[in-house]
């Protein structure tokens, strides 16, 4: 082995404190990113996963002026011929009052949003009916399912209760229908339909007037990262239609750009965390530099140049950043493996959509490996410095 | 050569014009008083240090206009150190010490057997990949003696070797030190107080108030007395 390395690795490994402490540094420096990573891209991971489950799908096709007319046939049989579909369905948006009679006491709520589904299609484009807690999903033309704040709003309707509900249709005529409640939907995170009412789509369309009319169809991918491509050939094959057509990073652009502003501030804060290692390394070495000044007077009288000692110490930087990031890395993908396998979540709200970014993980370990060299320059500068004279001196 | 520390009134003349020489091959010992410039005298001689005026030559080469690098070279090649105190890095074995200075010079063809020829020859085979840290005083001053000779050094330096060994230990270092001058027909050149414990030397140089004379008792030091 190379005499200066090994002479860097024994003065390391021969202080454990020192060592231990400077390794401590960089590890923490990491886990601090790791845990960033996975709690704040998690939880936005995890949204985009409930917004395409619940409402936009991978992708969401809309007309730029109006509801969508086309058939919900013919748009479902054209998108799922594509191999990379999983599903595609229709769904009408509205909002409604709605009347029910609670223990003899009438509640009226207003202006709560209602959403138009396919029971059918919908199963197999979206996650909606996996967020019925207790009843089932919409079965027939005269039942609703209501999300669990409305449920609570209408003084904790219970499956098998019946209530009235008002829409006004296109032509300002209030239509009201009696249906009685099938199911109650509970959803962590917000992102489903807990403050919705959730009807079949061709009940929706009768109360508002508006046959065979969709305001979305929502198109779900087996592979999302073909999203773009199927998107592309969707509008390209009806050129002529007013279709807009997005994916799930066009259309939930808005409700995320907040949130990933917040995420970068929260890696700079890691970053800085990191920052803070590299000085606790200056610090330690510092200290192993003025531990060994004898030994280093002794080097340079038998001959060792300034370059040499340079070198020591440099190699004693190395030395602690590839054990800090090896040891942080692997403190880190231990603690993302809890994470995933645990389907972390936090006071019981949407669990974290954990994944390994091999390319983040790669680049915070060498990022700490070359900030614990660069941390080892200074102390390697003034231990060149030492003067063998006056080195040797020291007891 | 002349070395002066500090400036104005807090100026020290630790050499005061020091001049002599010495030929390759001979035992010299350098004697003086506690302070007066005999190890000033050995770091300038082992361009440890640079005479603030004067010159200091080994084998013609004048070293005072030696490169900072060339110097630590010349150290590394021409000379050979053994301190008071033996200085061996305590993170390194009996035998990898000995290495050093040939592991800085770059030339490691033949080392791991001639460092295990002179430890043999200093008496420590057994105890070469001992801690340097795991032997005795008189142990770790014969390590030091074989890691001063390891590059086949011109000139050989010792501070005080003997200076923290007991009597016994004292003379075997010294002793070898003799054999292996005679052996190798190396200079060596030894501060010490104690030059009664060396016996019959080639040169002895007294330093006094930073002034060199040759001889125990030189004739210069009485009339100034």
């Amino acid at each position: 082995m190379e005499y200066r390395l090994r002479l860097a690795k024994r003065m390391l490994f021969n202080k454990k404190g020192s060592l231990i402490g400077a390794v401590l540094a960089v590890t923490i420096g990491i886990l601090v990113i790791h845990v960033n990573f996975v709690i704040f891209q998690g939880l936005f991971d995890a949204i985009v996963r409930d917004i395409s489950n619940y409402r936009n799908g991978d992708i969401l096709v809309t007309d730029e002026a109006d509801y969508i007319d086309k058939s919900d046939l013919a748009l479902a049989n054209w998108f799922e011929r594509i191999p990379f579909v999983q599903g595609a369905t229709p769904r009408l948006s509205s909002s409604a009052e709605i009347n029910m009679t609670k223990n003899g006491k009438l509640i009226e709520e207003t202006r709560v949003p209602v959403v138009g589904v396919d029971p059918y299609r919908d199963v197999k484009a979206s996650t909606v009916h996996e967020t019925v807690a207790d009843g089932t999903y919409v079965l027939n033309r005269n039942s609703v399912i209501l999300g669990t704040n409305v449920a609570r709003d209408l003084g904790d309707a219970q499956v098998g209760d019946s209530l009235k509900l008002l829409i006004v249709d296109r032509t300002g005529e209030d239509q009201i229908r009696r249906f009685n409640v099938a199911g109650i939907m509970k959803s962590p995170g917000g992102q489903g339909f807990d403050y919705s009412v959730v009807m079949h789509i061709d009940t929706l369309r009768d109360m508002m007037g508006r046959s065979g009319e969709s305001s979305s169809f929502i198109v779900k991918l087996n592979d999302p990262s073909k999203a773009f491509e199927v998107k592309e050939f969707f509008l390209t094959a009806f050129p002529n239609d007013d279709f807009l057509a997005e994916t799930i990073e066009e259309s939930a652009e808005e409700q995320l750009a907040g949130f990933r502003s917040g995420i970068a501030m929260i890696n700079m804060i890691g970053y800085f965390g990191m920052m803070s290692s590299a000085f606790a390394i200056v610090t330690i070495q510092m200290m192993l530099v003025n531990g060994k000044t004898r030994e280093i007077g002794v080097m340079r009288s038998i001959g060792a140049k300034r370059k040499d000692i340079l070198i020591i110490f440099i190699f004693q930087g190395m030395i602690i950043g590839a054990i800090g990031a090896g040891v942080g890395t692997a403190a880190g993908l231990g603690y993302t493996f809890y994470a995933k396998e645990t389907k972390m979540s936090f006071n019981n709200s949407l669990p974290l959509e954990v994944s390994y970014n091999w390319e983040k993980i790669i680049q915070t370990a060498l990022t700490s490996f070359s900030l614990a060299i660069i941390a080892s320059l200074y102390p390697s500068y003034r231990a060149t410095k030492l003067l063998p004279v006056e080195a040797m001196r020291t007891v | 050569m002349t070395k002066t520390y500090g400036t104005g009134e807090n100026q020290v003349k630790a050499l005061d014009n020091a001049t002599f020489s010495i030929e390759k091959g001979q035992f010299v010992l350098i004697v003086g008083s506690s302070g007066s410039g005999k190890s000033t005298l050995l770091n300038m001689i082992g361009l440890l240090d640079r005479p603030t005026k004067g010159k200091v030559f080994i084998d013609g080469t004048d070293t005072t206009k030696l490169s900072e690098n060339k110097i630590s070279a010349f150290r590394n090649k021409k000379l050979g150190f053994i301190f008071q105190f033996s200085n061996l890095l305590t993170d390194l074995t009996v035998l990898e010490n000995v290495l050093l200075p040939r592991q800085i010079a770059g030339t490691n063809g033949s080392a791991q057997k001639d460092a295990q020829d002179l430890l043999k020859t200093v008496g420590l085979e057994s105890q070469m990949n001992k801690r340097a840290n795991k032997i005795s005083g008189g142990q770790a001053q014969r390590v030091a003696i074989a890691r001063g000779l390891i590059n086949n050094p011109s000139i050989v330096l010792a501070d005080e070797p003997t200076g923290n060994l007991d009597s016994v230990t004292s003379g075997m270092v010294i002793q070898l030190m003799k054999s292996m001058a005679k052996k190798l027909n190396q200079t060596f050149v030894i501060v010490t107080h104690e030059p009664e414990h060396f016996g019959d030397v080639d040169k002895i140089i007294t330093i006094k108030d930073g002034r060199a004379f040759e001889g125990e008792q030189p004739a210069e030091m009485e009339v100034i007395a």
